[in-house]
């Protein structure tokens, strides 16, 4: 279970969240939604420990994991899947595969079943296995980052903008295998979008940011019925 | 024809000491994006250490010398990580650190005129002499030259390709945020890997002893060659570095023969120029 609890975060003298504070309960998926600019990259980097926060604390599970390092917050099993993939682009698609399993230890069986099982969720990846990464279409790429942050077998996954520059249709997938991940892993989902009408509908709990501070919070139901919201975030 | 065959040879073994400079520097450039201007110190550093202490000061036998003089290089190498490259390269701009291996290198090269003295020496019985086959004669220190950076660049490439250490590296030269979003711990996979590069120094340091001496300006003219041949072959790439140093090598030492040798040092800063202005991104710059 993870506890923000008013984070303060600069960039050099310029401040992008102000008092922000959210909870990620033990199974459920979150979405945490915004325009442009309001702080959701920056927030996610918080819990990750890229940026370090100016005042205020992050929890998980009970002990404080705000002032750690970013790999020693991998350890604790919270995988963050980067706004803009972020793959290693001269890597072979496997190899980027294998590094998403580098913070735990696998033996070599059960590194090939860690893959098999990525392969029949994205059997796109599969094929181009031996392929470099970087040589692989956008949407590709994406289904690579989210592949990769499933290797490690998480505990909290954070995705940020996992629809980006998808088609239609991928969209749909994809979102299908976040509620399965959801679902089948037990383990609770953090997620940000612009698409907000997609993340809250599979959310159970919204996060409303706006230029660095929380505005809302809520039941997704409840905040999509929302007139606001709507007008805002829902086009409508 | 056997005159052909040793000048190969020659050229061959020197290029290989181009491209273990060129490999050398290139591993710190693309873990850091930094050059390290104190490069051809380390590799004094290292002879200096091999020779002047490990062997002449302690009396060690070769192999052994050789395996101190490596480990020491190693840990030299992780604190000057954590000392210079990793604070500095924080910093708002590369300039910091630039000027900071640059006065590292002055520190080091005062230091081995402080601790080893000024005077030029060498190691009479490290390898000395010389080969025959059939008519090919052949110096040892060249074949042994050749046999070693063969292996060092072979066994690189198995690191980098299956250890999960070099995979690591890999992917903090591609995208460091990334790498740490992998649970890599970044600060540290840098100063290991500028710890090896420290090593891949204090080899070439000890195997041009027999060809340069012991003595202060011994590596300043293969630190300038091993960076040639590293843009020459394809800047930050490491085989680009390889094919670099050897064709540097063999250009050279068949060079000498067409012009006086007093313009041999000259001919591979000709082709440098000529790369940069004909090929800027090297021999193998976009097989990337
Ligand atoms: N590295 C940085 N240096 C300085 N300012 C930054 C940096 N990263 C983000 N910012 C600023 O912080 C604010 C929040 O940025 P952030 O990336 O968190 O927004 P976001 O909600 O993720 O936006 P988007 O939907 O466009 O991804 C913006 O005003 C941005 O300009
Ligand atoms: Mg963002």
């Amino acid at each position: 279970m993870l506890k923000v609890n008013g984070i303060d975060v600069y960039y050099g003298k310029v401040q992008a969240l102000f008092d922000v504070s959210i909870e990620v309960g033990d199974r459920e998926i979150v979405s945490i939604i915004g325009a442009n600019g309001a702080g959701k990259t920056t927030l996610m980097k918080s819990i990750m420990g890229i940026n370090k926060p100016k005042n205020g604390t992050i929890e998980y599970n009970g002990q404080v994991i705000s002032g750690l390092p970013p790999h020693k917050v991998v350890s604790k099993k919270i995988v963050y899947i980067p706004e803009g993939r972020e793959i290693f682009p001269n890597m072979t698609v496997q190899e980027n595969l294998e590094m998403g399993a580098y913070s735990v230890k696998l033996s070599k069986a059960e590194m090939e079943r860690h893959l098999e099982e990525q392969y029949e969720i994205f059997p796109r990846l599969k094929e181009r296995a031996k392929q470099k990464a970087g040589s692989m279409s956008g949407g590709e790429q994406q289904m690579l980052a989210i592949a990769r942050g499933l290797m490690s077998d998480p505990e909290l996954l954070m995705l940020d903008e996992p629809s980006l520059g998808l088609a239609p249709v991928i969209v749909d997938d994809m979102f299908d295998v976040i509620v399965r991940v959801n679902k089948v892993r037990n383990i609770p989902i953090a997620i940000v979008e612009q698409n907000a009408f997609m993340a809250m509908s599979i959310s159970d709990r919204t996060y409303v940011l706006e230029v660095g501070n929380l505005v809302t919070h809520g039941e997704s139901k409840t905040l999509m019925d929302s007139d606001e919201i709507k007008k805002a975030y829902l086009g409508g | 024809m056997q005159v052909f065959v040793q000048l190969l040879i020659t050229g061959i073994a020197m290029g290989f000491i181009y491209a273990l400079v060129g490999i050398e520097y290139t591993l710190i450039w693309n873990a850091t994006g930094l050059l390290n201007f104190s490069h051809d110190k380390f590799i004094l550093f290292g002879a200096y250490m091999f020779a002047g202490t490990y062997v002449l000061g302690l009396g060690l036998p070769p192999v052994l010398a050789i395996l101190f003089a490596v480990l020491t290089m190693f840990l030299f190498g992780i604190v000057s990580a954590f000392v210079i490259f990793n604070p500095l390269s924080k910093l708002s701009t590369n300039l910091f650190a630039v000027i900071g291996t640059v006065i590292l290198g002055r520190i080091m090269i005062e230091s081995v005129r402080l601790i080893w003295g000024p005077l030029p020496f060498t190691l009479d019985n490290f390898l000395r002499g010389s080969i025959h086959f059939g008519s090919v004669v052949v110096s040892k220190a060249h074949l042994v030259i050749i046999v070693v950076c063969s292996l060092i660049t072979a066994g690189l490439q198995v690191f980098f390709k299956t250890t999960k250490t070099g995979k690591a590296m890999r992917c903090v030269s591609e995208n460091k945020t990334a790498a740490s979003l992998m649970g890599i711990n970044v600060p540290m996979n840098i100063a290991f890997t500028i710890g090896l590069s420290a090593i891949v120094c204090a080899t070439i340091g000890i195997l041009v002893i027999p060809i340069f001496n012991v003595e202060l300006q011994m590596s300043s003219m293969i630190g300038l060659k091993g960076f040639a041949s590293g843009v020459i072959g394809g800047f930050g790439y490491l085989p680009g570095a390889i094919v670099g140093g050897i064709l540097l090598g063999v250009v050279e030492i068949f060079g000498s023969m067409l012009i006086p040798s007093v313009y041999k040092d000259c001919l591979s800063f000709v082709l440098l120029i000529i790369f940069l202005l004909v090929r800027p991104s090297g021999i193998l710059g976009n097989k990337r």
